[in-house]
């Protein structure tokens, strides 16, 4: 159920108790879960902290801890899936749910007990009446006997004859009602299902909380920008809704910081002090040299086609039209000329507009605190992104998370520092990556969608080996691809990108976009779709990312099947705007020893969602076992 | 002493706070405190003002001496004296470190006070140093410094004693005629 007043009905109920919180590994999790210590370390809650990566590891720290604690806090995990039927807790043991991901399971939104959602219901919800989806089944089986008891008593035989008849005639007009009904559920349930999307930020909802209970701070309002600045990086909300939440957190920012106006009470220089700016696109530009931070943003790199030679020459043409000397560029922007730096942003959006990148700037907020320290919340968003995801030797996931946790602190500098160089290290190797797949023809139109594979021997691969890295390639591979290519249709195609995930246990982790449309609404039917195609090949999957798109999937070399860990492509005719109906996917097990394994997409309507699996020959059967049991 | 227990001596101090939050009466062992009432100001040690600030249940009240015009004038008369001029508090310096580390956001103009203070405190190491070394030069055999505070006696301390010590041992053994005579029987 939904919970309406966040104070009483969750906060003053954990206030005094012991709590479980289970945070997933995204950016966004991480500031709601900031926001949450604060409140318990204000309120001395006792609490134990679980990073959850994926479904997995929720499964097991639940059964770990299920005997020690009565109350459980989830963060970005669990709204979309059944939890009660996964965990099996006792009666009494109650989840609160804070999570972005949608639809929200209906069994989730209809139990009244265990299951509190925190989820604010203005968010466009549409979830399905009660009635429609769950009704009374017993009635119908008494109704049922009552009507075949009453059939064999005896009476006279014509009236007992018509009244079987008026029986026989209400019993198959119930049942045919019953049909109806459950075909109905199901098309409902269906519609209601198949595409996923991402609502409003957590971190912004915990803030909200706190707000709320008047203990909000500066730091606070911070979390909660970095959060939603998280999203809209990572394309997982519209470009109307980061607008409307930069509106909202914009009112709080003023209220906090209206002080350093005035100048006869300002705020002593080491106060974090948050502004509003409107300031440029390009990733890590005030850390990095402005030349740098051009060729690796996604977005001017893609649109000036900096992979060719004449994507080069047209980067040099941009710089000169703004009159910036190529020796200050390519130093690092603090140490760029004032004069330069002074009307920079302005200067860069007219030129930009000239070179067809309209959209240069956005709204974003920047925090100040010290002499020197200067960020913005993106800056924040790469370099936290990319300490959740080191790939460095002696880094577990645990300690890369709890290092992530604390680069958020405004105590912990240094983390913050190493969190943007490898960023820097991310970007590059993201933007090598691009240019090599484009120049090399990797991206082959396949049919109704895109596909990629990234080769084990390609350099930088590991860093692609996690599931946000991946994802941020894979958009940065597409917009790239749509700029590069002449054919209208490919434009509008989504993308499904392959890449090693581990060596040693030879598996894969594919990915899966929605295609660039400018009316996107973000909305992801990958998940379904891997589904059935992993029943319907048999593969093993393993949908551990609580993104339902995201698959990883047993490489196995002479059998070569693949499973994604997709973010959600859509495949088929139509797409985002649910027009049409989504074909069903199928992979196909292509064999060939040593070979790339290469993916045969099988497209069907969605009523060959029962077709039985391809067959495997003996030996496959075999191979397919042993590695069952050995993996 | 360690500094950090002068800083412990220092948390006695009693500052005043604006708490956000209701409670009856404390009855501890230095004293009782409260009651306290949500936007009513009660004085409380500073131990007890820095962990309700930083649990976000208060809003803490400078105190009266640490105002720019008050500081200036003290350390301006600081500057002219040749010996020490009283302070405002006898832990001036710790409070100060205190308040403006975890609740400069009730104090205004927190980075100049932060500036008057370091000066103060400049200038009076400076001074403690002069008489030392004048001390020792001149061989006086005791001296008298008013209004010197716990914490810049402590930083000197130490080492001013040991240093007396080592230079007495050093004395007698550039006589050793004298006292060797006094040992004959």
């Amino acid at each position: 159920m939904f919970v309406t007043d966040f104070r009483r009905d969750f906060y003053d109920v954990i206030q005094t108790e012991r709590v479980l919180l289970f945070v997933a590994s995204d950016v966004d999790a991480l500031c709601a879960c900031k926001i949450l210590q604060a409140l318990f370390q204000c309120d001395h809650v006792q609490y134990t902290l679980v990073p959850v990566p994926g479904w997995q590891e929720l499964e097991t720290s639940f059964l770990e801890h299920k005997d020690q604690f009565h109350y459980f806090i989830l963060i970005n995990c669990g709204a979309n899936v059944d939890l009660l039927d996964i965990l099996q807790p006792e009666e009494d043991r109650i989840f609160f749910i804070c999570d972005t991901h949608r639809p929200v399971n209906v069994v989730n939104v209809y139990n009244d007990t265990q299951i509190k959602l925190l989820i604010k219901q203005d968010d466009d919800l549409e979830v399905p009446a009660y009635d429609d989806i769950f009704r009374d089944d017993e009635e119908e089986d008494e109704e049922d006997e009552e009507q075949s008891g009453s059939e064999s008593e005896g009476s006279e035989p014509s009236g007992k004859r018509t009244r079987r008849e008026e029986d026989v005639i209400e019993r198959t007009l119930k049942r045919r009602q019953r049909r109806e009904w459950e075909a109905r559920r199901k098309e409902i349930l269906f519609d209601y299902e198949q595409y996923e999307y991402h609502g409003t930020s957590s971190a912004m909802v915990m803030f909200d909380l706190a707000w709320v209970m008047s203990k909000d701070l500066n730091d606070m309002l911070w979390w909660a920008i970095v959060g939603l600045t998280d999203q809209w990086i990572q394309d997982k909300i519209t470009q109307m809704k980061y607008v409307t939440d930069i509106g909202i957190l914009q009112r709080h920012v003023s209220r906090h910081n209206h002080r350093n106006e005035d100048e006869e009470n300002s705020l002593s220089i080491d106060c974090t002090r948050i502004a509003f700016e409107y300031d440029l696109r390009l990733a890590l530009y005030q850390h990095w040299s402005l030349y740098d931070s051009l060729c690796n943003t996604c977005y001017t790199a893609s649109r000036l086609r900096l992979w060719s030679v004449q994507g080069q020459k047209r980067l040099q043409e941009f710089l000169a039209d703004m009159g910036l000397p190529l020796k200050q560029v390519k130093q690092k922007f603090q140490a760029m000329d004032v004069s330069l730096k002074e009307n920079l942003r302005e200067i860069l959006e007219e030129s930009a507009n000239k070179f067809g990148m309209k959209d240069m700037r956005v709204q974003t907020f920047s925090i100040h605190f010290g002499f020197k320290n200067k960020f913005l919340a993106s800056d924040v968003v790469f370099a936290t992104t990319s300490l959740l995801e080191n790939i460095e030797k002696d880094a577990s996931g645990t300690d890369n998370f709890i290092r992530a946790l604390d680069s958020l602190s405004r105590s912990n500098l240094e983390q913050l520092y190493q969190g943007l160089e490898l960023a820097k290290k991310q970007l590059r190797a993201i933007h090598q990556t691009v240019a090599s797949c484009i120049c090399t023809n990797l991206v082959i139109s396949q049919g109704p969608f895109l596909y990629c594979y990234l080769m084990e021997g390609t350099p930088d691969v590991k860093l692609f080996s996690k599931p946000a890295s991946l994802g941020l390639l894979s958009k940065y591979l597409l917009q790239s691809f749509i700029c590069s290519t002449k054919n209208k249709r490919c434009k509008l195609l989504p993308l499904v990108m392959a890449a090693p995930m581990s060596m040693e246990r030879g598996t894969m982790i594919v990915v899966g976009i929605p295609p660039e449309t400018e009316s996107s609404d973000k909305k992801n039917f990958f998940g379904r779709a891997f589904e059935k195609a992993a029943e319907s090949t048999s593969s093993r999957t393993l949908h551990n990312h609580f993104d339902m798109s995201g698959k990883r999937l047993p490489f196995l070399p002479p059998h070569g099947s693949l499973v994604t860990q997709g973010s959600g492509v859509i495949l088929g005719n139509h797409w985002g705007g649910g027009l049409g109906t989504p074909p069903n996917l199928s992979f196909h097990p292509v064999r060939g020893p040593g070979e790339k394994p290469h993916v045969q997409i099988l497209l069907g309507s969605r009523s060959r969602a029962s077709q039985k699996p391809p067959e495997l020959s003996l030996e496959d059967q075999e191979l397919l076992g042993a590695e069952r049991l050995g993996l | 002493m360690d500094s950090a227990e002068v800083e412990f001596l220092a948390e006695k101090e009693m500052v005043t706070i604006i708490p956000n939050f209701s409670l009856d009466k404390i009855y501890l062992i230095g004293g009782d405190l409260g009651p306290f009432n949500p936007g009513l100001p009660v004085q409380v040690p500073l131990w007890l003002a820095m962990n309700l600030k930083q649990r976000q249940k208060c809003r803490v009240v400078p105190p009266e001496w640490m105002d720019v015009e008050k500081l200036e004038e003290i350390r301006d008369q600081e500057r002219k004296e040749e010996t020490f001029t009283p302070m405002p508090s006898p832990y001036y310096m710790e409070l100060t470190k205190l308040l403006l580390n975890h609740a400069s956001d009730n104090i205004p103009k927190a980075d100049e006070i932060r500036t008057l203070i370091k000066d103060m405190w400049d200038t009076r190491i400076a001074k403690l140093r002069v008489s030392a070394d004048s001390f020792v030069k001149q061989q006086e055999a005791h001296a008298k410094l008013d209004n010197l505070t716990l914490m810049e006696i402590n930083t000197t301390g130490a080492f001013l004693t040991e240093a007396l010590n080592h230079m007495y041992k050093l004395r007698t053994n550039l006589h050793p005629a004298e006292s060797a005579q006094s040992q004959d029987f």
